[in-house]
């Protein structure tokens, strides 16, 4: 606005011209462009963090995050996302942006970003800001504007809200540093689980330069604790961790291959959290496959499952799948497959099993988990009991007893359990239902028949063998 | 047979009622405390009328936070904060199966009384769960989506229609938040206000005196920025994962007439 139009008449530097060429475009436009082109990045959570405001600026963020809106895709918005700049230099397949496609291109200044962020946190449209960006020159230029805005944000408007933003591989490590001393959470998008896949769609882009970022923020954030035990007034960070971000089904990796992906940055990058994201054709192009049935959202809603499994639940990668079994059971849910798999663990006694054994009960989750271990220091158990405490009991009766009984005369046979779980619907969030990702669910016939033509297009394994599964399992 | 208290549907009303509960030395099973008005008498009850008394209530709040701890302190003041008609009296029997349990436990039985919120299998803690949680959800969604306006003196204006009574659960976080900012909560549907002058503590008051025309007055850039946000609410959505329903679940429509992008 008027502060925009003041900048851009009179630049710093020879530099700024370049990304100022396209001025004077409304805000309203650049929002438009910026924002869409941002919207395939899927983090867009708040959380990680607790800081009380300090009252002189404006701003504080909650660790759980808060969702301040939902677009009609049902996703939440938390954050004002959009990129710096959608100007680019490399030319990855998938992106809208690659160089070679011929879309406008236009580039916010540090002062738009920070008259867009604190307005919309003043109105309570935001909990912060998400910055991403194209490559504007080269990785150092822009990820010097970034810092820029970031900087006149922190120290000039003193916003303590939510800051995620995105780095650049190729960046010199000190800035790299120094946006991180900015920000609350940084992330470096993997864009695809196998360095293979990157080479494919990627040609620009290596897999080292996105792991080196990764791994300095990585250590970053680990010598930054030590100095906090030392030093109290430490500038604290990337307090709120790092995250990536994986696209599934642009190449042909299978289940095993992402989720044990993403078993190795949990454990050996100290990762947060690691996003999928279904891929969404946005370009014609021979070496992108072809998506007749839309993006592969079962397959991305079954990693979310088991990514949750890894995280909260105490599975492993090689529990859930294997080289031989390399993709989820579209029919049931990662932690009911696992369970029907391992029987001989079952049925489970409710007032003694310990804690690690309740998660791994279908039907009982962390919170429920909890709530027993609770419950169950005052009275046995029953079913009725349970019930109440929110266990979801046409899932769990299968696998449990209460005081040595269980809840009906059932069989503990693979076929019997399966055909029983089966015949109770599953909600997907991709459904007419809508169930948020975090809840497992069964089955819903209608979304099997819906997300077939996809799966058949994604997975390498043809229907014909899918079919002989599904007779062998029930 | 047994004996209903009805008191002042408010934090102090309820707790003055578990006092003079407490007070009658009867059989706990066989009272009850009721917050608001009766709407179903029963046949043999007895019902007494308690005035709320400060600082009868005061001692109720000490104790709660005491002896049952603050976790379950929270979850009363929350169930306390809905409609529910039920609400006072599960209050009133989780206190006392909290009591009984410090009881025991300062005896050197059982468990410590700060775990009473666990004990879900009672009926009443339960109920107060439940409710609380409810009420903690309400919170939630208003930390949300409840939508500032700039009006043109400056005041930041959001108007909320919460199930429950909540404005002073949200008011700290949005003290905490815009400390330099003049800002004004309105309850729609009890005309209750939190009112924060910039720079100083929050405070609540009630809106007899209210001038409903002044918030109909923006300031010159607040038509701007709702336009800039509507607009970024549009583009954000991936057109190919179009899911109205699972929108219409995580934000539901009563929350949209107060919201400025929809």
């Amino acid at each position: 606005m008027k502060d925009s139009k003041v900048s851009c008449q009179k630049p710093i530097n020879q530099n700024q011209i370049i990304f100022q060429r396209k001025d004077p475009m409304s805000l309203m436009q650049k929002l438009e462009i910026l924002s869409d082109s941002a919207k395939y990045d899927v983090a867009c959570t708040s959380s990680g963090v607790d800081r009380k405001g300090d009252k002189t600026g404006i701003g504080n963020t909650v660790s759980g995050g808060i969702c301040h809106s939902f677009s009609a895709d049902g996703r939440c918005i938390s954050l004002l996302k959009v990129l710096f700049t959608n100007e680019c230099i490399y030319d990855c397949k998938y992106c809208i942006n690659r160089k070679s496609n011929d879309v406008k291109r236009t580039s916010f200044t540090p002062q738009e970003i920070c008259d867009l962020t604190i307005e919309f946190y003043r109105r309570n449209y935001i909990e912060g800001l998400f910055l991403s960006s194209g490559i504007l020159g080269n990785p150092n230029y822009t990820s010097e504007l970034i810092y820029k805005a970031l900087y006149k944000l922190r120290k000039e408007y003193h916003f303590q809200g939510y800051i995620h933003v995105k780095a650049i591989p190729g960046t010199d490590p000190v800035l790299v540093q120094k946006l991180g001393l900015l920000a609350d959470r940084m992330s470096v998008n993997l864009e695809l689980p196998t360095a293979e896949g990157l080479k494919q769609l990627a040609p620009n882009k290596h897999r080292k330069s996105i792991l080196t970022p990764m791994r300095q923020i990585q250590n970053g954030i680990v010598s930054n604790k030590n100095e906090l035990t030392l030093y109290k007034n430490t500038p604290p960070f990337v307090p709120a961790g790092q995250s990536t971000q994986v696209i599934v089904g642009a190449t042909p990796e299978s289940d095993y291959e992402i989720v044990t992906v993403a078993e190795n940055l949990y454990k050996k990058f100290d990762l947060k959290r690691v996003f999928y994201s279904a891929f969404v054709k946005v370009n014609e192009d021979k070496s992108l496959p072809a998506l007749p049935g839309g993006p592969p959202l079962l397959r991305e809603h079954r990693l979310y499952q088991a990514d949750w499994l890894l995280r909260f639940y105490g599975f492993q990668a090689k529990e859930l799948l294997s080289e031989e079994r390399p993709n989820f059971n579209i029919l049931l849910d990662p932690k009911c497959d696992w369970a029907l798999r391992h029987l001989e663990l079952f049925p489970v006694e409710i007032n003694k099993a310990d804690y690690q054994m309740l998660l791994r009960i279908p039907g009982i989750g962390v919170k429920s988990a909890g709530r027993i271990l609770r419950a169950r220091k005052n009275t046995n158990l029953t079913f009725e009991h349970l019930k109440k405490l929110g266990i979801v009991l046409k899932r769990a009766l299968y696998f449990i007893t209460c005081n040595g009984k269980m809840m009906y005369n059932t069989k503990i046979d693979e076929d019997y359990i399966t055909r029983n779980l089966l015949s109770v619907k599953e909600k997907l969030p991709m459904d007419t239902g809508g169930i948020t990702y975090k809840q497992l669910s069964l089955f819903d016939d209608k979304s099997f028949m819906e997300s077939q033509p996809q799966i058949e297009a994604l997975k390498p394994y043809q229907m014909k063998e899918l079919q002989e599964e599904i007779i062998r399992v029930s | 047979m047994g004996t209903v208290f009805v008191c002042e549907d408010s934090l102090e009303g309820v707790f003055t009622g578990i006092y003079k509960a407490y007070q009658r030395k009867e059989n706990h099973e066989e009272c009850k405390v009721q917050a608001g008005q009766v709407n179903n008498y029963e046949l043999f009850a007895q019902y007494v009328e308690i005035p709320s008394e400060d600082e009868l209530a005061g001692k109720v709040s000490r104790t709660i936070c005491r002896d049952l701890g603050m976790e379950a302190y929270r979850a009363i003041c929350q169930a306390l904060a809905t409609e529910a008609d039920d609400k006072a009296d599960a209050v009133y029997h989780t206190v006392v199966e909290g009591l009984k349990q410090h009881r025991k436990s300062s005896n050197g039985f059982g468990q410590a009384a700060g775990s009473i919120m666990g004990n879900l299998t009672n009926p009443y803690i339960r109920r107060v769960f439940e409710l609380s949680r409810s009420t903690e959800f309400e919170i939630m969604r208003i930390k949300q989506f409840i939508r500032f306006q700039e009006l043109e003196n400056g005041i930041l204006y959001g108007k909320v229609g919460p199930k429950c009574n909540i404005l002073s659960f949200i008011a700290p976080h949005f003290a905490d938040r815009l400390p330099l900012e003049n800002f004004v909560i309105h309850d729609d549907k009890r005309q209750i206000f939190v009112v924060h002058p910039a720079g100083q503590e929050w405070f609540m008051t009630t809106g007899e005196h209210f001038n409903e025309e002044i918030t109909g007055h923006f300031s010159q850039d607040e038509r701007q920025y709702e336009e800039l946000f509507t607009g970024f609410c549009h583009t954000i959505a991936i057109k190919e994962r179009k899911n109205l329903a699972l929108q219409r679940q995580m934000l539901p429509i009563r929350f949209r007439e107060y919201m400025v992008e929809f």
